[in-house]
């Protein structure tokens, strides 16, 4: 597997193995499989291609198929994650988590996609397939304020896990008419693909000028469109680098790390829209949009944290001006205590 | 020599409502310092005792203003006499308690309103208290109350505008009452000592000069 890797990795060819994988999913691609009660054995052709495992080929990881497969019955064997992502998994296991999971619990070998195209409400998902979303709203309820709001904005990796950097992903969000409350949901790809013009990257909803960045102004030009469409976005605060040290840090039991963190940890921001295949492109945003006042989101909002620089400045005139009254009549007041001997004057 | 009479201006139950309301709004604005700006300010120890302590005062504000008001309306019945000012407090009154604050009162001459329990406001403190109680009072605390419960409400929050919004507005006007505050702590000082309003609001009694 080693070989076949750094193949591809080195010298760009395709290797044997590659070629051979053709052959695998001639049958494991095929959905017939699964109508003869062995779902399991069912490899998703397309999602399996996204993945980098693809590129390595079958063997690499079965690496005894014989000859006879499968009418023989001898069960190819099957690498373990530790052979290739080893640094990854004496991470993993290093934490609490390791007790509860292996990889593949979290991580099916034919669909894993890297972190940073998988979006934070998919890692949630992920979550609550152990961890039940109402149980876990539950048990962070007796502690965390608006616990629901918590785990809606962040991903778990956020605070169970040990970055210390996050960034701000937005999402864009469809309004659900047809939903009892009228809830916001993530927009699909089809829906996003029908606002771009014809023929364009469904990336041009919201990055128009196709540089592979969205500007301030794009920002606000899809706020401004959007909104009629019933588009939203919203934000997820992400760890900077994702890493497996799962674990119950102390220090996110205090609201002061995150929310005291200052706006100068909220300049990152990237706007992750679905493509076809499911996977999430993430595309860089200005700096600060999540704080800009007029271009930023209307929706991500960090108390403490995100607080908008002009505002606070208009706020501390407004507070200025009234502290200016008692100065400057208090002052003409004494200059001319003398005017007034018996005579009073009321008010508050 | 004017000789001074007493009158009872402010009724137990108002009183009991002011400082209340007054140890509330302090509270709320040393938490909100502390809540907008976390990295430079800590009063409370952490930022989550700031919120739990800001969250319990906007509830203990909200829940007396919503008593002030009801003691208004179906108590005493006065509140759009006391506060609403009439159409020639308007056109002159204003303008005349204006001029008095800024030019006559250093001159020594005596204040155009004398207070009664029907008419304690003069036209500028009516036209001020009917801001901040029927304009401003409810909006922070229903901003407030909206981003205390941002969950279950995100759809009405969208509605308005988004979060930041709200939050703006509950900024912004946090700000014109800790202004207000600085002004109206001022003018408590200008009766015939300094503490005699500061008094008066706690006793009731107002020492009136007889005409």
């Amino acid at each position: 597997m080693v070989v076949g890797l750094l193949t591809v990795t080195s010298a760009g060819t395709v290797p044997a193995d590659v070629v051979a994988q053709d052959r695998c999913l001639e049958c494991h691609g095929s959905r017939s499989v699964i109508s003869s009660g062995k779902g399991f054995l069912y490899i998703d052709a397309v999602k399996f291609g996204e993945t980098a495992h693809s590129r390595i080929g079958c063997s690499s990881c079965h690496d005894s198929v014989t000859a006879g497969h499968p009418r023989d019955g001898v069960r190819p064997s099957r690498a373990s994650c530790k052979e290739c992502h080893a640094p990854v998994v004496k991470e993993y296991q290093a934490g609490i988590h390791a007790e509860k999971a292996i990889c593949s619990d979290c991580h099916n070998p034919h669909t894993a996609r890297p972190a940073e195209v998988v979006s934070g409400t998919d890692m949630n998902i992920q979550c609550a397939r152990c961890h039940e979303n109402a149980r876990t709203i539950r048990s962070h309820s007796g502690w965390l304020p608006q616990a629901e709001l918590h785990i809606t904005a962040l991903p778990c990796i956020t605070c169970h896990t040990g970055s210390e950097n996050y960034v701000i992903n937005l999402y864009i969000q469809a309004h659900r008419r047809d939903k009892p409350h009228h809830g916001y949901t993530p927009a699909t790809f089809d829906e996003l693909a029908r606002l771009a013009p014809a023929g364009v990257p469904v990336t041009r909803v919201i990055d128009t000028n196709g540089d592979g960045r969205v500007s301030l102004e794009e920002l606000r030009a899809f706020h401004r469109g959007a909104a009629n469409k019933g588009m939203r976005l919203w934000g997820m605060m992400m760890p900077e680098k994702i890493t497996h040290t799962y674990q119950i840090l102390k220090n996110r039991w205090d609201c002061t790390f995150c929310h005291a963190s200052g706006p100068k940890a909220l300049q990152t921001s990237y706007v992750a829209i679905p493509d076809r295949e499911g996977r999430s492109i993430r595309l860089p945003v200005d700096k600060g949009a999540v704080l800009d006042l007029l271009y930023g989101t209307p929706d991500f909002y960090m108390m403490g944290s995100s607080r908008s620089s002009l505002l606070s400045i208009i706020g501390l005139v407004i507070v200025a001006c009234g502290a200016m009254v008692p100065l400057f009549h208090g002052t003409l007041r004494f200059l001319t205590r003398k005017n007034r001997k018996e005579t009073h004057h009321g008010a508050a | 020599m004017a000789r001074h009479e007493k009158i009872y201006l402010n009724p137990t139950p108002v009183r009991i409502w002011h400082w209340l309301n007054a140890l509330g709004i302090i509270t709320l604005t040393l938490t909100g310092i502390q809540i907008r700006w976390p990295e430079f300010l800590n009063f409370f120890g952490t930022y989550k005792a700031a919120v739990s302590l800001h969250n319990t005062a906007g509830i203990v504000v909200s829940i007396s203003y919503l008593l002030w008001i009801a003691y208004y309306i179906f108590v005493t019945g006065s509140l759009l006499k006391i506060y609403v000012p009439t159409v020639d407090e308007l056109k002159y009154g204003l303008f005349r308690q204006a001029i008095f604050y800024f030019f006559f009162y250093f001159f020594g001459k005596p204040n155009p309103h004398s207070p009664t329990p029907e008419n304690k406001f003069n036209p500028l403190q009516k036209v001020t208290y009917l801001m901040i109680m029927l304009l401003l009072l409810p909006l922070v605390i229903a901003t407030g109350l909206l981003i205390m419960n941002i969950g279950p409400l995100r759809e009405a929050i969208i509605t308005m505008g988004g979060l930041k919004l709200l939050d703006g507005a509950h900024y912004l006007i946090a700000c014109c009452f800790t202004a207000f505050l600085f002004i109206h702590v001022y003018l408590a000082t200008l009766g015939h000592t300094p503490f005699a309003h500061t008094k008066s609001m706690w006793t009731g009694w107002e020492e009136g000069e007889e005409k």
